[in-house]
């Protein structure tokens, strides 16, 4: 297994205050990680900096062995990654379909003049685009909504709508930022299925969760956050039996 | 992984033979465009004037709609920009006897240029900070024009000479007629084509959330300066189309009741729609004419319409027509 994302040292601080301590993760090809910890923890800030959008104080971010630290975030999500956000990436006065579109447009390789003339070219490849969108719509089960403004969905249909996005641009790494809030048990169910065929695709999926179940049914590998600093980390099984983790985690919950 | 409601199930549409709905929209179009084109044969000078005067104000309402509307940034540098295509038509034509076509791309040209200088600070600025800095911009240059007398003659500003281009002379309004057709209707046909591309769609994400466009790899700034640039362009041809117009041009054209109009055109059609900029441009143009004679009256049916759109409208005139759905689709409303 291949590492696709590697980690190290990362330290994060606000205002002198330190979010996140030495944080070190590796996430490989076809697997599926968990980050969890109580509230504060830092596991969005966890993202927020590799992904680029927090400047991170020391420490490396590495995308398939070349370090992206200190890039800006749409430089980051061209090295193959796409996140979500906990609340709301959707484009809102955009329809459904164009916010999904939007995944598949760095792939769309037709030139500006071509594209400002109207080449049968471009035509075919914006025609195509929009083919694959629908299809990604249908097999995210939110069909019929193509012209329906993103501001119009439910919470959880606008969240499905960012991960079709993110999947349609063939991302080799996803990082979802708890993408089982407010969904019903059979939807968990049916969202951890997906987590494990995109990983059986060969995708390196991170995901930040407060559900323990979902985390612990999906995950090949757990991170558990407190404070900031790594508190424990291996499989769900170890991490579930880990004295420190109880006391500080589970025991709690 | 939502299960799929009947509702949405009724919703689906089996899709349209894209080949053969573009084939009717393009001869739809192209008849709409020979229509325009018969005016010239009826209509009286006056009426003619009027006319041309509605497509400059066309080409730089869909300008200003393109940072205004797509992008969503507070710039308030259009003045500036028409100004500039107005003043670059002026020399190239007047001064430095350059042929009509190399005089309309330098007017282009300076105008994409203005967008990119324009589009800096709101790299850096949002809101109402970008909306004072580019009031500013457009002053300065209009404080240029009236000191720069040895280029612009100052406050008594500049003739323009008739011009041609391949044997044709555009030395009346008719002839000018037909020519700004043209330029209006490659200027829709390409906006069009490029906002309902993978660019424009950049432009709307950027505007709409800028963190998550980033996220899917779509460079923040990029995107502005595009727009920028290509929206200044745009408002710089309809300045040298205005230049062209008037056949003498003033720095007094290019001040603040200069921008409130084309702020007024693009609110009252419609914000982020082309075809509400058209409509916007005939209304306000088009109005103010027929109100002529009774004093007053123009600066308070501008008043009225502006409080009324933002109250009631707030998509414009566009918005009111996009209820229709039907409409919508058919007519890139949205």
């Amino acid at each position: 297994m291949t590492a696709l994302l590697e980690v190290e040292r990362l330290s994060v601080a606000f205002g002198g205050l330190a979010a996140l301590s030495e944080v070190c993760l590796t996430l490989a090809e076809g697997t599926v990680t968990a980050v969890i910890g109580p509230n504060g923890a830092g596991k969005t800030t966890l993202l927020n900096a590799i992904t680029g959008y927090v400047r991170p104080q020391s420490g490396r971010v590495i995308i398939e062995g070349r370090a992206v630290t200190g890039l800006p975030p749409f430089a980051i999500a061209r090295r193959g990654l796409r996140r979500t956000f906990q609340n709301g990436g959707a484009f809102n006065d955009m329809s459904v379909l164009e916010n999904i579109l939007l995944g598949a447009d760095k792939a769309l390789r037709s030139p500006f003049f071509g594209i400002l003339f109207g080449f049968p070219g471009a035509r075919r490849a914006e025609r195509q685009a929009v083919a694959e969108a629908r299809a990604m719509l249908a097999r995210a089960g939110i069909r019929g909504l193509e012209e329906t403004r993103a501001r119009e969905l439910s919470f959880g249909q606008q969240r499905l709508v960012e991960i079709s996005r993110a999947l349609l641009s063939r991302p080799r790494i996803l990082l979802l930022d708890e993408p089982a809030v407010g969904l019903s048990e059979s939807e968990r169910e049916e969202l951890r299925q997906r987590l494990r065929g995109l990983a059986g695709e060969g995708i390196a999926v991170l995901l930040v969760e407060h559900v323990v179940d979902l985390v612990m049914a999906v995950s090949d590998r757990v991170l558990v956050l407190n404070s900031g600093q790594v508190l424990a980390a291996g499989t769900p099984l170890e991490v579930r039996s880990d004295p420190a983790v109880l006391e500080a985690y589970l025991g709690s919950a | 992984m939502n299960g799929v409601s009947p509702a949405a199930k009724a919703a689906q549409k089996p899709a349209p033979k894209a080949g053969r709905v573009l084939r009717w929209k393009n001869a739809g179009l192209f008849a709409v465009l020979v229509l325009l084109a018969l005016p010239p044969f009826f209509v009286d000078d006056y009426i003619q004037f009027i006319l041309d005067l509605i497509l400059v104000y066309v080409m730089v309402s869909v300008g200003f709609n393109i940072v205004l509307g797509y992008a969503g940034q507070l710039a308030f540098a259009n003045a500036a920009f028409f100004g500039l295509g107005a003043y670059a038509m002026a020399l190239c034509l007047g001064r430095f006897h350059w042929p009509f076509a190399a005089a309309l791309v330098t007017a282009a040209g300076v105008g994409g240029g203005a967008g990119l200088l324009v589009s800096l600070p709101a790299l850096r600025l949002r809101a109402y900070y970008l909306a004072i800095v580019t009031l500013a911009f457009g002053e300065l240059l209009r404080w240029g024009y009236v000191h720069a007398s040895s280029l612009t003659h100052g406050s008594a500003g500049l003739a323009v000479p008739a011009a041609g281009v391949f044997g044709l002379h555009f030395a009346t309004d008719r002839a000018r007629y037909w020519l700004f057709l043209v330029l209006v209707a490659l200027t829709l046909w390409g906006s069009a084509n490029l906002l309902r591309s993978r660019f424009g769609r950049s432009l709307a994400a950027v505007r709409d959330n800028e963190a998550a466009a980033a996220a899917i790899g779509v460079s923040p700034a990029l995107a502005k300066i595009g727009a920028f640039s290509w929206s200044g362009s745009i408002v710089a041809l309809g300045g040298a189309m205005y230049a062209l117009l008037l056949g003498r041009i003033s720095p007094e054209s290019f001040g603040l009741s200069q921008l409130l109009l084309h702020f007024s055109i693009v609110m009252i059609g419609g914000l982020g729609s082309l075809l509400g900029s058209v409509l916007g441009a005939v209304i306000l143009t088009a109005a103010p004419e027929l109100l002529r004679d009774i004093p007053g009256l123009e600066e308070i049916l501008f008043g009225v319409l502006l409080i009324a759109v933002l109250l009631f409208m707030p998509k414009g005139v566009a918005g009111v027509l996009g209820r229709f759905s039907l409409l919508r689709e058919r007519l890139y409303l949205s």
